[in-house]
C-alpha cells in the first residue's frame, strides 16, 4: 500500500464518516425533540441527490444558482415533512408518536422510492442513478495530493456539523432545542414554544440530510432505493452513539465511514454492510448503553 | 389575583373535575390539599394549559388564561413548578436556572437573578456546576423552585414539593416556602402532606374526587372534625 493509497482511504473514511455523523445527528435530533422517527431520513439524502442531478447535470443553470435553488429546495422540504408528519402527531403521547410516525414514514419512504424510481426512469434516464463530479479531481496541500471530491465533502460536512454545534450551544432556540428533549413538559412551562422548536429543527434538519445526500452522490452514486439502506446506516450510528449525543454521532460516524472504505478496499465494497452491522452488533454486545452513552440507573 | 370557577376537566369519557372553584388573593399563601386522585394534578394541568377544559373559566388578574398556548403563561406572572420537578437532568444547575429565565428575562439581570437564587439556596450555589440529575431529591426541588423564581413571578404555584423527600428535608423546604411568602410572594400551594400546607397556608382549599369539599383558614381546617377524622387521623396533633 502506498501512502498516496492509505491517504486516500483515511480521508475517504472520514469524509464519508462526516456525512454520516451529520445525518445521524440529524435524525437523532428529531427522535429527541418531537419522539418522531423518521424511516424515510435516508430517502430525503436520496430526494437532495436527486435535486442536485437534476440542477447540476440536467438543466443548465450556473452553479451559484443551482445551489441557492438546492438549498431553496431543500428547505421547502423540511417544511412539507414537519406539516404532514410532525405536526398532526404534535397532540399525542410519545409512544403514539413513536410507533405512529415509524409506520407512516415507512409508508412514505416507499411511496418516494417507487414513483422517483418510475418517473426518473421514463422522463430523464432510463437507469436511476443520481451521482455528481467535482471538478477538480486533485487538490494539493501542503505537498500532499488530496481527492477534491473527499475534501469538498469533509470541509461541508464539517462546516455543516459545527453549525449545527453552535446553534444548540450558544443560541437561545439551541437551549430550547435541548430543555425541550430533556424534559417536555418542564420546558413548555418555562415558555418554549414546542412549534417554533419541531419547525427549526425539521428546516434545518431535514434540509441539512438533503444536502448530505447530495453530498454523497459526489463520491457514491445513489439510486431511488438508497433510501432505506442509509436510514438504517444513520439508525445504527444513533444506536452506537446515543440519542442527541452530537460527540457519539462523530464517533458512530467515523468509525462506520472508516470501517466501510477499509472493508471495500480489503475485500470489495458488496461487504461493507456486513461489516457496518458486525461493528454495529459489537458494540451492542459490549456497551448497550452505546459508545457515548450513560448506564441508565 | 388568581380565580378559578366551576373548572371542569374531562380525560375522554372519564370527567375528574366537577365544577371546582377557588380564589388567591394578592400576598395570600393558598393551599390545595386532597388524597391521591382528588384532582389536584389535573387543577394545575389546566391552568397551565397543559389540559383543554369542559367548562368554566380561569382568570388572572380579570383577564382569562384559557385562551393562551401553555408557553405564554409564564409571561403573565404565572409560575409553575411542576410535580417532578420539571428540571433538565443533563444541564447544569446554572443552565437550569438560567432557563427559568428562559422566556421572562428577570428585571434586574439574568446574574442577580441567580444569585438571588443562591442566596435562597446557598447548596444550589456550591453545586451550580453540577448537573441537574445528580443532585438529591431535596436539592432537586430547590433547584425547581429556584427556576421558577428566576422570572420573579407574581404568583408561584407548587405542586407537591413534599413528594419522596425525608421529613428533615421537607422542614427545610417549608422554612424557605414560609420566607418567601413573608417577603410577600403570593403561592399556591398544592399538597397531598396535609398538615403541613395547613400548618402554613392562610386560606385552603380541600378537593375530594374532583369537587372543593371543605374551604377555610389553615387553622380552622386543622380543627375542623371532617377534616380531622379524614386526613389527621381522627385527633390533632399532639404537642
Amino acid at each position: 500500500m502506498t501512502f498516496q493509497t492509505l491517504l486516500d482511504l483515511v480521508l475517504g473514511g472520514v469524509s464519508l464518516g462526516g456525512i454520516y455523523a451529520l445525518v445521524a445527528f440529524t435524525l437523532s435530533l428529531s427522535l429527541a425533540t418531537t419522539h418522531v422517527l423518521n424511516v424515510a431520513h435516508g430517502t430525503f439524502m436520496v430526494l437532495g441527490a436527486a435535486l442536485a442531478t437534476l440542477l447540476f447535470r440536467v438543466t443548465p443553470v450556473s452553479w451559484p444558482v443551482a445551489v441557492l435553488a438546492l438549498l431553496a429546495g431543500f428547505a421547502l422540504l423540511g417544511l412539507f415533512f414537519e406539516a404532514a408528519f410532525v405536526r398532526p402527531f404534535a397532540a399525542k403521547s410519545p409512544q403514539q408518536i413513536l410507533v405512529g410516525s415509524i409506520l407512516v414514514t415507512f409508508g412514505f419512504a416507499l411511496a418516494v422510492e417507487a414513483l422517483l424510481g418510475y418517473y426518473w426512469a421514463r422522463l430523464v434516464d432510463p437507469q436511476p442513478s443520481f451521482s455528481l463530479t467535482f471538478p477538480r479531481a486533485r487538490v494539493t496541500l501542503l505537498g500532499l495530493a488530496f481527492s477534491g471530491t473527499r475534501l469538498t465533502i469533509l470541509v461541508v460536512a464539517a462546516a455543516a456539523i459545527t453549525a449545527f454545534h453552535l446553534l444548540l450551544r450558544s443560541t437561545p432556540l439551541g437551549r430550547a432545542v435541548r430543555a425541550l428533549s430533556q424534559n417536555y413538559v418542564g420546558a413548555v412551562i418555562l415558555g418554549v414554544n414546542p412549534r417554533l422548536v419541531s419547525l427549526t429543527i425539521y428546516l434545518t434538519g431535514i434540509a441539512a440530510t438533503a444536502a448530505a445526500g447530495a453530498l454523497l452522490a459526489l463520491a457514491i452514486p445513489l439510486e431511488p432505493y438508497s433510501g432505506l439502506r442509509l436510514t438504517l446506516v444513520a439508525m445504527t450510528i444513533v444506536v452506537i452513539g446515543g440519542v442527541g449525543s452530537l460527540p457519539g454521532a462523530l464517533l458512530g460516524g467515523g468509525l462506520l465511514g472508516m470501517a466501510e472504505v477499509l472493508t471495500a478496499y480489503v475485500l470489495g465494497s458488496v461487504w461493507s454492510p456486513v461489516v457496518s452491522l458486525l461493528v454495529f452488533f459489537s458494540v451492542l454486545v459490549v456497551r448497550p448503553e452505546g459508545l457515548w452513552g450513560r448506564r441508565a440507573a | 389575583m388568581l380565580e378559578v370557577r366551576d373548572l371542569s376537566v374531562a380525560y375522554g369519557d372519564l370527567r375528574v373535575l366537577w365544577g371546582v372553584g377557588f380564589t388567591v388573593r394578592p400576598g395570600e399563601l393558598v393551599a390545595l390539599i386532597g388524597p391521591n386522585g382528588a384532582g389536584k394534578s389535573t387543577t394545575l394541568k389546566a391552568i397551565a394549559g397543559l389540559i383543554g377544559v369542559e367548562d368554566g373559566t380561569v382568570t388572572l388578574d380579570g383577564t382569562s388564561l384559557l385562551g393562551e398556548p401553555p408557553y405564554t403563561r409564564i409571561r403573565r406572572g404565572i409560575s409553575l413548578v411542576p410535580e417532578g420537578r420539571g428540571l433538565f437532568p443533563a444541564m447544569s444547575v446554572e443552565e437550569n436556572l438560567e432557563l427559568g429565565g428562559f422566556a421572562v428575562p428577570p428585571p434586574e439581570g439574568l446574574a442577580r437573578a441567580l444569585e438571588r437564587v443562591y442566596a435562597l439556596f446557598p447548596v444550589l450555589g456550591q453545586r451550580r456546576r453540577q448537573l441537574a440529575g445528580a443532585l438529591s431529591g431535596g436539592e432537586q426541588q430547590m433547584l425547581a423552585i429556584g427556576m421558577g423564581l428566576v422570572s420573579r413571578p407574581r404568583l408561584l404555584v407548587l405542586d407537591e414539593p413534599s413528594l419522596g423527600l425525608a421529613p428533615l428535608v421537607v422542614d427545610h423546604l417549608y422554612d424557605t416556602i414560609a420566607r418567601l411568602r413573608r417577603e410577600g410572594l403570593t403561592i399556591l400551594l398544592v399538597e397531598q402532606q396535609i398538615f403541613l400546607a395547613l400548618e402554613l397556608a392562610d386560606r385552603a382549599y380541600v378537593i375530594e374526587t374532583g369537587r372543593i369539599r371543605h374551604e377555610g383558614s389553615g387553622r380552622a381546617l386543622l380543627a375542623d372534625p371532617h377534616v380531622q377524622a379524614a386526613y389527621l387521623g381522627g385527633a390533632s396533633r399532639p404537642g
